[in-house]
C-alpha cells in the first residue's frame, strides 16, 4: 500500500508542476534543436532535387540511404532505418546497457555529455521544488534550487561514475571473456545467446539500481541539506535495504509505468503512415507528446521518492 | 579411395588409384598436385603468412591443431602405358607463386617417361592427413568434421604447363573433372554427407561403418560427419521428370528452421535450372554447419554449406541468401569450371548475380534488419531492393584494384571481395539491363551450358556476349573487367524560361513586344562525372505530363538537350530505367524542378525522436 500512496502523492505533484515538465521538455527540445538543425541541412543537401528525396517523403528509399550512410561523416553516420520507430528505443537501449559510447561520433557524445550535467543542474531545481509542501513551479525557485545543489549533485554524478566505470570496464571485460569462453566451446549458438541476454539484463538492472541509490542520495542532499556525498550515498544505499520492499516496489511500479508508455508510442507510431506533411506533422506531436512523458515520469520517480523517503522518515 | 577417420587422434589414412588422362595436346614430363592442408601445419606458410599480414593471424595453437596432408607412398601402376614404378624419391615441393620454402602446398613429381597426349597414367596414392581445427572452412570442432581440401589434388594440366598455385589466404581452387568413388570408414555413430551420391552404408560390425560416395564430373569431393546432424531427405521434382534427391544435414538448434532450408535449395535448383540448364546431378547436400566450425559459406560440388542463426525472423534473408549463393557455385564454380586462383570474379561474381536474381525471383525483396542484444528485429517499412546489392563494397573499393587479378594481388581483403563478387555482380546486372533481359538470359543460360565441364577464361565469356549482342562487346566488357574507373551520370541542371521575344532594332526597325510569349525554352544539361562511357537514356518530363526519351552516346563530359514546349520541364532523370545499377551515385541521376520539402523535414523529425529519447534516457548515467 505505501508503494502506492506514495506513487500517487508523487503523480499528484508532479501533476501540480506542469509547467516545469514542460520547461524541461523545452530545455530538452531546444539542445536537440541544434544538433538537429545541421542533421536536417545534411538530409535537404543530400536529397536535393532529386527523385530520392520523393521516394523519402513517401517511404524509405533503401539505394539513397546506401549512399548517404556511405558518404556520412559525424552526425550523418547516426541516421539509419534503425531509428525509426522501435528502432530508436532499441538503439538507445543497447548503447546505454553495452555502453557503446565509442561508437557514437564526437560531437553527439560532447553534446549528451553537456546534456548530463545540464540535467544534473536541472535535478537540484526539480528537488527543492518537489520539497515544497504543496509544489509550485516558479522559475526564480527552480534556478536558486538548482544552483545550490550543483555542486554536490555534480560530485555525486562523478561519484556515481566511478560505479558505472566499474560495471563498464571490469563487470563487462570479466563476464564478455567468461561468455566468449563459453561460446568458444560451444556447438550451439543458443547458450551464448542467453549468457550475453542475461548480462544485459543483469547490466541494465545494476545501472537502474544505481540510478535508484544516486536519487535517494540527492534527496538526502535536498531534504538534509547534507554536504557529505560519500555519507550520502552510503545512508541512501541502507535507506534503500532497510525498506527494500517499499524502494525496489515504487522504482519498479515507475520502471513499468514508463515501459507502457513506451510500448504505446512505438504502437503508434508504427500506424501513422507519413507521407504528407499533416501527417509528418501529427508524428511528430506524437513524439514530443512521447517525449513529455518520458520527463513527466522522471519527475514522477523524483518526487514518488521523496514522497516515500519523507514517509519512512 | 579407401579413407579411415581416427576420431580419437583425428587422422585420416587413405589410399588412392588416381587415373589420370592427359587430355591436351602438349606432352606432360611432370606431375603436379596441392596439398592444401599443408598450408595449416605451421604459421610461415604462404597462407598464413598472408592471414598474418591481414591481421588473422593464429596463436594459441596446441600440436594437435595444427594439419597437414602427408603423402607417404606414390607409384605408377602398370598400364598399357607405363610400367610399375616408385616415384617418391622423384617427389619435390614446389613454390611457383612466390618462393616460400616453407610453404608445401603444392609437390610435382618428374615422371620416367612424358605423358603423351591422349595417354593414361595410373597411380597408387597413400596419404595420411592430420585434421586441423577449423581454419579455411575446413577441420574439426569437437565432434562435427567438415573434410574439404584433404587430398592430394592434381593440379591442370593445359596449354603445356601445370596450373597448380600455391594456397593463398584469399584463393579458392581450380581443379580437373573426374570420377571420384570414396569409401569412408568412421565410428557408426556419426552421420555423414559428402559430395555426390551416398551409395552405400556397410555396417564392419566393430564398431565402424563404411560410407560409399560416387559421382562422375565433378572437380573436388568432400564430405562431414557428426553425430548430432539431424538428416533430412526428400525427391524434388524441380523439371519434368528430372528429380534430384535433396539431403539436408541440420544442426539441432535448427531444426524448425528445416522448411526453410528444404526450400531455398529447391529454389535454388528450380530457378538455377530455369536460367542456367538442369541440374545435371542426381544429389543436391545443404549442410547447416555447427557453431564456430567456421565451415559456413562454402560451396563442393553438389555438397554445399549454409548458415543460419536460431532466432532469424520471417522477412530475412537467412537461411536462404547463403544457402541459394552455395548451391549456385554448383553451376559457376561446379559446372562452370573457373580458375578460381586467377579469375576469382567468374565464379564468385557470376554466383552472386546468381543468388540475387534466384532469390529476388523465389521471395522478392527481404527487410531490413537488425540485432539488438543479439534478437533480430525486421523493419517492415525499409525493404532492400536488388539494385543495392553489392553496390556499396563497389562505391568504397572501385579504384584500388581492376577486377581481373589473381586472388591474393588484390590490395586488401575488401578490394578482392568488392571487385570479385560486387562488382562483377553489378557488371553483370548491368549488362543484362543493357542488353536487354530476353537477350541476356539467352546468352547467360548458353555461357552457362557451353563451358560445363571446361575451363573458360575471360576471352571465352567475352565471345558469348559479343555473338548474342551481334558485336564486339569488349569496348563494354574491358572497362569493368580490367578498369577501375567510376560510372556516374547525373544530370547537370535543368531549367525552362520564357521564350524570349524579339526587343530592339531588327533591319533598321524598333521593335519592343509587351506580350510575352506562352512557350518555355527548356534546356537538360547532363553530365558525365566518371570515366566509364556508356550510351545512356534520357527522360526529360514536363508539367503538362509530356514524355521526351532522348539517348546519348556518352562519349564527351556533358550533352545539352533543347526545348521549346508549352509548360515547363517537371523534371529530367538520366538512366530511368537504372540499368546502370554500376553507376556509384544515384541521386544525382535525377532533377526536379522543385526540391521535396517533406521529405528531409519528416527524416529530420524522426531522426530527431531519437535523440530527444537518446538525451534523457542516457541520464540515467549522471542526472
Amino acid at each position: 500500500m505505501k508503494i502506492f500512496w506514495n506513487f500517487g502523492r508523487g503523480f499528484m505533484a508532479t501533476g501540480r508542476v506542469s509547467k516545469m515538465v514542460l520547461f524541461l521538455f523545452v530545455v530538452n527540445l531546444l539542445f536537440s534543436l541544434l544538433l538537429a538543425i545541421p542533421m536536417y541541412n545534411s538530409l535537404k543537401d543530400s536529397f536535393g532535387r532529386s527523385e530520392a528525396g520523393s521516394r523519402m517523403a513517401k517511404g524509405f528509399d533503401y539505394v539513397w540511404w546506401e549512399e548517404f550512410r556511405d558518404e556520412a561523416k559525424g552526425l550523418e553516420t547516426t541516421f539509419s532505418p534503425s531509428v525509426i520507430g522501435k528502432g530508436a528505443i532499441l538503439t538507445n537501449l543497447e548503447n546505454l546497457i553495452q555502453m557503446r559510447f565509442y561508437s557514437l561520433p564526437p560531437i553527439l557524445l560532447v553534446f549528451g555529455l553537456f546534456y548530463i550535467i545540464l540535467h544534473t543542474f536541472l535535478a537540484g531545481g526539480i528537488l527543492s521544488i518537489f520539497n515544497q509542501d504543496a509544489p509550485r513551479f516558479t522559475m526564480k525557485e527552480f534556478i536558486q534550487g538548482a544552483g545550490s545543489h550543483f555542486l554536490r549533485f555534480f560530485g555525486l554524478m562523478l561519484f556515481s561514475w566511478l560505479f558505472i566505470i566499474a560495471i563498464g570496464v571490469f563487470l563487462q571485460e570479466g563476464f564478455i571473456s567468461i561468455i566468449s569462453e563459453i561460446s568458444s566451446n560451444s556447438l550451439s549458438e543458443v547458450i551464448p545467446f542467453y549468457l550475453r541476454l542475461g548480462f544485459s539484463v543483469l547490466t541494465f538492472i545494476l545501472l537502474l539500481f544505481i540510478q535508484m541509490v544516486f536519487d535517494y542520495a540527492r534527496i538526502k542532499v535536498v531534504l538534509e541539506e547534507s554536504r557529505n556525498i560519500i555519507k550520502s550515498t552510503l545512508e541512501a544505499l541502507a535507506f534503500i535495504f532497510k525498506y527494500p520492499f517499499s524502494t525496489f516496489g515504487l522504482f519498479t511500479l515507475i520502471f513499468l509505468f514508463q515501459v507502457a508508455v513506451t510500448v504505446i508510442y512505438i504502437l503508434l507510431k508504427e500506424i501513422i503512415p507519413q507521407f504528407n506533411f499533416p501527417w509528418v506533422l501529427a508524428a511528430f506531436l506524437i513524439q514530443q507528446l512521447f517525449i513529455f512523458a518520458v520527463i513527466w515520469i522522471r519527475c514522477l520517480l523524483y518526487s514518488s521518492q521523496m514522497q516515500l523517503y519523507r514517509y519512512m522518515k | 579411395m579407401d579413407v579411415t577417420l581416427n576420431t580419437e587422434t583425428q587422422m585420416i589414412k587413405a589410399s588412392e588409384i588416381l587415373s589420370w588422362t592427359n587430355d591436351t595436346r602438349f606432352p606432360a614430363n611432370e606431375l603436379r598436385f596441392h596439398l592444401y592442408w599443408n598450408a595449416f601445419q605451421n604459421n610461415l606458410s604462404t597462407y598464413l603468412t598472408e592471414d598474418a599480414r591481414r591481421g588473422r593471424s593464429v596463436s594459441g595453437l596446441r600440436e594437435e591443431d595444427w594439419g597437414y596432408c602427408r603423402v607417404e607412398s606414390v607409384k605408377i601402376v602398370k598400364n598399357p602405358y607405363f610400367a610399375d614404378y616408385d616415384l617418391m624419391p622423384f617427389m619435390e615441393f614446389q613454390s611457383p607463386d612466390d618462393e616460400n620454402l616453407f610453404d608445401q602446398t603444392v609437390f610435382s613429381i618428374t615422371l620416367p617417361q612424358e605423358v603423351e597426349p591422349g595417354q593414361t597414367i595410373l597411380l597408387q596414392i597413400e596419404f595420411e592427413s592430420k585434421v586441423p581445427r577449423p581454419i579455411s572452412r575446413t577441420g574439426v570442432y569437437k565432434d562435427y568434421y567438415f573434410i574439404a581440401q584433404w587430398f592430394p589434388k592434381i593440379g591442370v594440366f593445359e596449354d603445356g604447363r601445370w596450373n597448380c598455385h600455391q594456397y593463398h589466404s584469399s584463393s579458392e581452387y581450380y581443379a580437373d573433372y573426374g570420377t571420384f568413388d570414396v569409401k569412408i570408414t568412421l565410428p557408426s555413430s556419426f552421420i555423414v554427407g559428402g559430395t555426390g551420391e551416398h551409395q552405400e552404408i556397410i555396417d564392419n560390425r566393430d564398431g565402424t561403418t563404411t560410407h560409399h560416395f560416387h559421382q562422375h564430373s565433378v572437380h573436388d569431393f568432400a564430405w562431414t560427419a557428426s553425430p548430432r546432424f539431424l538428416e533430412y531427405k526428400e525427391n524434388f521434382e524441380f523439371a519434368p521428370g528430372k528429380i534430384t534427391e535433396i539431403t539436408l544435414l541440420l544442426q539441432p538448434q535448427h531444426k524448425k528452421l528445416k522448411d526453410r532450408y528444404m526450400n531455398a535449395v529447391k529454389n535454388a535448383i528450380k530457378y538455377c535450372s530455369l536460367f542456367y540448364g538442369d541440374y545435371p546431378y542426381t544429389t543436391a547436400t545443404c549442410v547447416d554447419p555447427a557453431y564456430n566450425s567456421g565451415s559456413g559459406g562454402m560451396e563442393y560440388p553438389t555438397f554445399f554449406t549454409g548458415g543460419a542463426y536460431f532466432l532469424t525472423r520471417k522477412g530475412m534473408s537467412s537461411p536462404e541468401g547463403i544457402t541459394i549463393h552455395e548451391f549456385g557455385h554448383g553451376y559457376f564454380y561446379g559446372l562452370v569450371g573457373s580458375n578460381e586462383f586467377e579469375n576469382a570474379w567468374m565464379d564468385e561474381g557470376f554466383t552472386s548475380f546468381l543468388d540475387s536474381e534466384v532469390y529476388y525471383k523465389a521471395y522478392g525483396n527481404p527487410l531490413y534488419s537488425r540485432s539488438y542484444f543479439g534478437i533480430p528485429f525486421t523493419f517492415k517499412n525499409v525493404e532492400i531492393p536488388i539494385e543495392s546489392s553489392g553496390i556499396s563494397g563497389h562505391r568504397q573499393t572501385y579504384n584500388m584494384d581492376v577486377m581481373q587479378r589473381f586472388a591474393w594481388e588484390f590490395l586488401e581483403g575488401g578490394s578482392y571481395g568488392a571487385n570479385s563478387y560486387s562488382k562483377a555482380e553489378l557488371m553483370l546486372r548491368t549488362l543484362k539491363r543493357f542488353m536487354g533481359k530476353d537477350l541476356f538470359s539467352r546468352m547467360i543460360k548458353d555461357y552457362s551450358q557451353r563451358f560445363w565441364f571446361k575451363h573458360p577464361r575471360p576471352q571465352d565469356f567475352y565471345a558469348v556476349v559479343s555473338e548474342h549482342a551481334g558485336q564486339d562487346m569488349s569496348w563494354f566488357l574491358d572497362q569493368f573487367v580490367y578498369g577501375s574507373e567510376k560510372l556516374d551520370y547525373a544530370i547537370g541542371t535543368i531549367s525552362s524560361q520564357r521564350v524570349r521575344q524579339p526587343e530592339g532594332w531588327f533591319d533598321g526597325e524598333y521593335i519592343n513586344r509587351q506580350i510575352k510569349d506562352s512557350r518555355f525554352q527548356s534546356e537538360v544539361i547532363v553530365r558525365r562525372l566518371g570515366e566509364v562511357k556508356l550510351p545512356v537514356d534520357v527522360l526529360v518530363v514536363f508539367e503538362d505530363g509530356e514524355e521526351i526519351r532522348e539517348t546519348w552516346d556518352g562519349q564527351y563530359r556533358w550533352k545539352k538537350f533543347t526545348y521549346q514546349k508549352p509548360s515547363r520541364i517537371s523534371k529530367a532523370v538520366v538512366d530511368p530505367e537504372f540499368k546502370f545499377v554500376l553507376d556509384i551515385n544515384r541521386t544525382n541521376n535525377s532533377m526536379m524542378r522543385k526540391p521535396d520539402k517533406l521529405a528531409p523535414l519528416k527524416w529530420v523529425s524522426r531522426w530527431m525522436a531519437w535523440l530527444q529519447h537518446a538525451l534523457e534516457f542516457f541520464t540515467i548515467l549522471g542526472g
